[in-house]
């Protein structure tokens, strides 16, 4: 039985793909160059989803707990690496480390320890608290959302920020077909697919991966094989917590850092892990591409009509569809 | 013969419901113990308050003489108890490969136990790469039984292990829990009075959340009123499941 | 007759005590300031000056977000629903208010009537449509859906022109004796017999029947099913009913504030009375009314002081919000039961 629905949604994946491709290439006219600028548009917003979406898939399948305060998370590592790599701010290094390309390695790994340092904190400190209560863990990380948000509003106004410091790789382009694509965009997209295969590698080669995927499924029997699932559930949440600060930090230079970063994110990373199924990665991984390509085609199809509204709720007629039809996601188990 | 394990009047509450009014097990090292009782009775509840998932608010219980009362699940069971769940629990997305590889405690220990598990069930050794989802009921339960016995366990909680398999594959389950009996001892909870009375040495009564007698099962199988008044049946026939 | 009444008089001496005190209030204020309930005059107007008024104003803001933590609570506290849409209710009220006032050519006073039964009626059919599409999901899925449709709806009244998109329109045409901007005495006793209204509907389904229902599949759904119950229907009529509530407190907010826009459908009127609710005390009459009261005078009064700490002078009402997460996160997981709650279980009484 789990094969057909195996089957069945990788033809669903297969047409919504080449759907989605076929439609882009048709209204490009034949132009590869902007063919290739909305597909590459579309792998990058997908790999930044991912970074948010894996880590909420993968939580709720272990721990039960739909993290809302994931987005928070991506935001806060985008002020993160903002105030590190510019002058001003919290922490000021331009005098210290003159080079901007050397600043920005370092502002990536600063948003990461900081994400992964308050995801401890919030795991171990308060969600602990609730595990025999999952409809106050719903509303304590909505409430961590918030007070994180509000945080970063007190630490760094409300003014967004714009990415103002050059680094290398930021500059460069490339030739793509006629179209100009910065080379730090597609950066991104090998990082991100790097990501991909290392965590697939994770969870299927190492011995923590397989107490993860048995955990995901029944973590009850995995504590009476001696193992201490608690401890592996701080680890992942705050595995989670930090790769979200990275896509924050990572998508900075190019969104910038403002308040809206959350809400925005976090919707659109629901949106794959419903689609996706929660608590499967491969269904984030696949299901990450499918939104972020889906946002890029609807950003392209409809620039400048009347139809504009449509990128930003992209995501949430996928949610409701995919809740309508097949809450269980693409890869989910119909539990 | 000293007592592997020994549960002194317990009482566990799952919710406001009183289940375990007050039970007492004991299981001496090397044997087969068998909990028996009617449907509700607090069987499995005994089981999971062993294993700490159900922890009880009152009374002892002593592994190789050392407190198991308020500990997590995984420092009991890392202790040396195995744990069979009713409904086998075997990891359906992991292969059999993997859901052996996960009970490992101490690196090597799969290797160290891979003869034995093959010897008891060659079966496992043919489905070794598929997924534990693709097992028939009765290739599920061997695999959970062997994944009790990678890692040092030397007492074994077996819950309902013959529910919902046929005859044949029943036999053949007895006959692993007889060989398994020479390296651990084992508690085990069956509905089947048939396969419970051939295995166990010994028999403890659940009724009502309370252990009202236990002795040996070669005298509780002579006395059919009393294997009547608890379980309700004839000793020959097995339960209607 | 008079046994009844008598009785309910001295079980119930508490509140009867805080209305009639809330009927005197703009009285009392005006009395210890020395200003006019009714404002100042200005030529053949009234304006708003003057402590009185102000105040007034700041207790309808926290009659409407009381009403607003009610509902929110006859469907979350009592009957266990989660929503993260509520926002939707609160702001197509409003909407719908405001495009009967201002966009159809009616007279005024006939505007408002129809204005507020269709918005109720609206908010009603649209809280049976959501519910019956996704009640079959579970809890989480449904709450992930509620906030994607009012997230929707939020985006998409955001850049409608025909109600002028972000920025909104404003009230215009409404009836003198109830704008807050020239009567605003009587529109605080419109807006205070809502309040009462709302307490006492609620307070009476909660002990009927239908209540305990609901809180049989607050506490077990499962088993209520068992017994026999159609708890989607009673979730569903928990909702329809939660929903034409918050549709009024968000016709009072238009009509308080002259203006509709899409903040209304916004996250924060979602946020607020789960927070207000939680923080007072879930489940419980008093906890919502308890938190919104709490919350709403804090932050009134506070609002523009200034804490200095060192070197440091930090405006509360930069920080307010952090206050509110704050204390929503300590309640959360010190005292789940709320304030209202925690009080009730120290004296040994059953919650709600």
């Amino acid at each position: 039985m789990t094969s057909t629905i195996r089957r069945s949604s990788t033809v669903a994946i297969a047409v919504i793909f080449c759907g989605l491709l076929l439609f882009t290439f048709v209204r490009s006219g034949g132009n590869l160059g902007n063919f290739g600028i909305t597909v590459l548009s579309g792998l990058f917003q997908g790999m930044l989803l991912f970074l948010v979406a894996s880590g909420l898939s993968i939580i709720f399948g272990l721990m039960d707990i739909l993290n809302l305060a994931q987005g928070t998370y991506f935001m806060l590592g985008a002020y993160v690496a903002y105030d590190i790599q510019h002058a001003g701010g919290v922490v000021d290094l331009t005098q210290t480390i003159p080079n901007p390309n050397v600043r920005f390695p370092l502002a990536l790994i600063g948003a990461v320890l900081v994400g992964g340092v308050l995801g401890v904190v919030l795991e171990r400190g308060l969600l602990r608290r609730l595990y025999s209560r999952p409809v106050f863990q719903l509303v304590l990380t909505f409430g961590v959302a918030l007070v994180l948000t509000e945080a970063i509003k007190a630490i760094w106004t409300t003014t967004p920020y714009s990415w103002t410091e050059v680094f290398g790789l930021r500059t460069q382009t490339f030739e793509l077909f006629g179209q100009a694509f910065s080379v730090y965009r597609l950066f991104i997209i090998g990082m991100g697919f790097l990501l991909i295969i290392g965590i697939a590698l994770l969870l299927r080669r190492t011995r923590i991966g397989i107490i993860i995927r048995a955990g995901v499924e029944d973590s009850t029997m995995v504590e009476a094989l001696g193992i201490n699932v608690r401890a592996v559930f701080t680890l992942v949440f705050t595995l989670g917590c930090a790769v979200a600060a990275l896509g924050g930090a990572v998508a900075a230079p190019f969104l910038g850092a403002s308040s809206s970063l959350a809400d925005a994110f976090l919707l659109q990373a629901v949106a794959v892990v419903v689609l996706g199924g929660m608590g499967s990665y491969e269904g984030s991984a696949v299901g990450s591409l499918m939104v972020g390509l889906a946002i890029a085609v609807a950003q392209d199809a409809t620039i400048g009509t009347s139809l504009s509204v449509l990128p930003s709720i992209t995501p949430m007629l996928v949610l409701i569809l995919i809740l309508l039809l097949r809450p269980s996601g693409l890869f989910g188990s119909t539990r | 013969m000293t007592d592997i394990l020994q549960v002194q009047g317990i009482h566990t509450f799952i919710g406001q419901f009183h289940i375990l009014e007050g039970v007492s097990v004991s299981v001496p090292k090397g044997s087969i113990t068998v909990l028996l009782g009617r449907n509700g009775a607090g069987k499995t509840t005994t089981l999971k308050s062993i294993m700490g998932m159900t922890p009880p608010s009152k009374g002892t219980i002593t592994f190789e003489g050392q407190s198991l009362v308020g500990k997590r699940s995984y420092t009991i069971a890392s202790r040396g108890i195995g744990y069979v769940p009713e409904h086998r629990a075997i990891f359906k997305d992991l292969s059999v490969a993997e859901n052996l590889q996960i009970a490992e405690r101490k690196s090597g220990d799969l290797e160290r136990k891979s003869d034995l598990i093959f010897e008891l069930f060659p079966d496992l050794k043919r489905l070794y790469h598929l997924s534990g989802g693709s097992l028939s009921g009765g290739q599920q339960q061997m695999l959970a039984i062997a994944r009790a016995l990678v890692p040092d366990n030397r007492l074994l909680l077996i819950d309902e292990p013959s529910e919902g398999l046929a005859p044949v594959i029943i036999e053949h389950l007895m006959n692993a829990i007889r060989q398994l009996a020479a390296h651990t001892s084992i508690l085990l909870v069956e509905q089947n009075f048939r396969m419970a009375s051939k295995l166990a040495d010994r028999y403890v009564m659940i009724d009502n959340g309370q252990s009202p007698i236990s002795g040996l099962m070669a005298d509780l199988v002579k006395d059919e009123a009393l294997v009547q008044r608890y379980l309700g049946v004839a000793k020959q026939g097995a339960q209607p499941q | 007759m008079g046994q009844t009444l008598k009785r309910t008089l001295r079980e119930n001496w508490l509140y009867a005590l805080i209305l009639i005190g809330l009927i005197a209030f703009p009285f009392i204020v005006g009395a210890i300031t020395g200003s006019s309930p009714n404002g100042v005059p200005r030529g053949d107007r009234m304006i708003m000056r003057g402590e009185s008024v102000r105040w007034q104003a700041v207790l309808i803001e926290l009659f409407i977000l009381s009403i607003l933590a009610m509902s929110y609570n006859l469907m979350f506290g009592f009957t266990g629903v989660v929503s993260f849409g509520h926002a939707l209710f609160f702001g197509l009220g409003g909407y719908i208010l405001g495009l009967a006032l201002e966009y159809v050519a009616m007279d005024t006073g006939v505007a408002l009537v129809v204005g507020v039964l269709a918005g109720v009626a609206v908010c009603g059919v649209v809280g049976l449509l959501v519910g019956l599409v996704s009640l079959r999901l579970s809890g989480v899925y449904f709450a992930i859906f509620t906030l994607a449709i009012a997230e929707m709806f939020f985006i998409y009244f955001g850049r409608l022109p025909l109600t002028r998109a972000e920025d909104g329109f404003p009230i215009t045409e409404l009836p003198i004796w109830l704008d807050p901007a020239q009567s605003r005495l009587t529109f605080y006793y419109v807006a205070l017999a809502f309040f009462v209204a709302v307490f006492l509907f609620i307070r009476r389904l909660m002990n009927s029947p239908t209540g305990a229902v609901f809180k049989a599949v607050r506490e077990n759904e499962d088993r209520a099913q068992a017994i026999g119950y159609n708890t989607l229907r009673y979730k569903l009529i928990a909702i329809i009913l939660a929903g034409m509530i918050a549709a009024l407190a968000g016709m009072l907010q238009i009509l308080l504030n002259k203006k509709v826009g899409p903040e209304l459908l916004g996250i924060s009127n979602t946020v607020n009375p789960l927070l207000m609710t939680i923080i007072g005390g879930i489940g419980t009459f008093t906890g919502p009314v308890v938190g919104a009261s709490g919350l709403h005078l804090l932050d009134t009064i506070l609002r523009e002081s200034v804490i200095t700490i060192g070197s440091l002078s930090i405006r509360i009402a930069d920080v307010w919000e952090l206050i509110l997460g704050g204390i929503f996160m300590i309640t959360v997981i010190i005292f789940p039961q709320g304030i209202v709650g925690t009080w009730q279980r120290r004296r040994g009484k059953r919650v709600g």
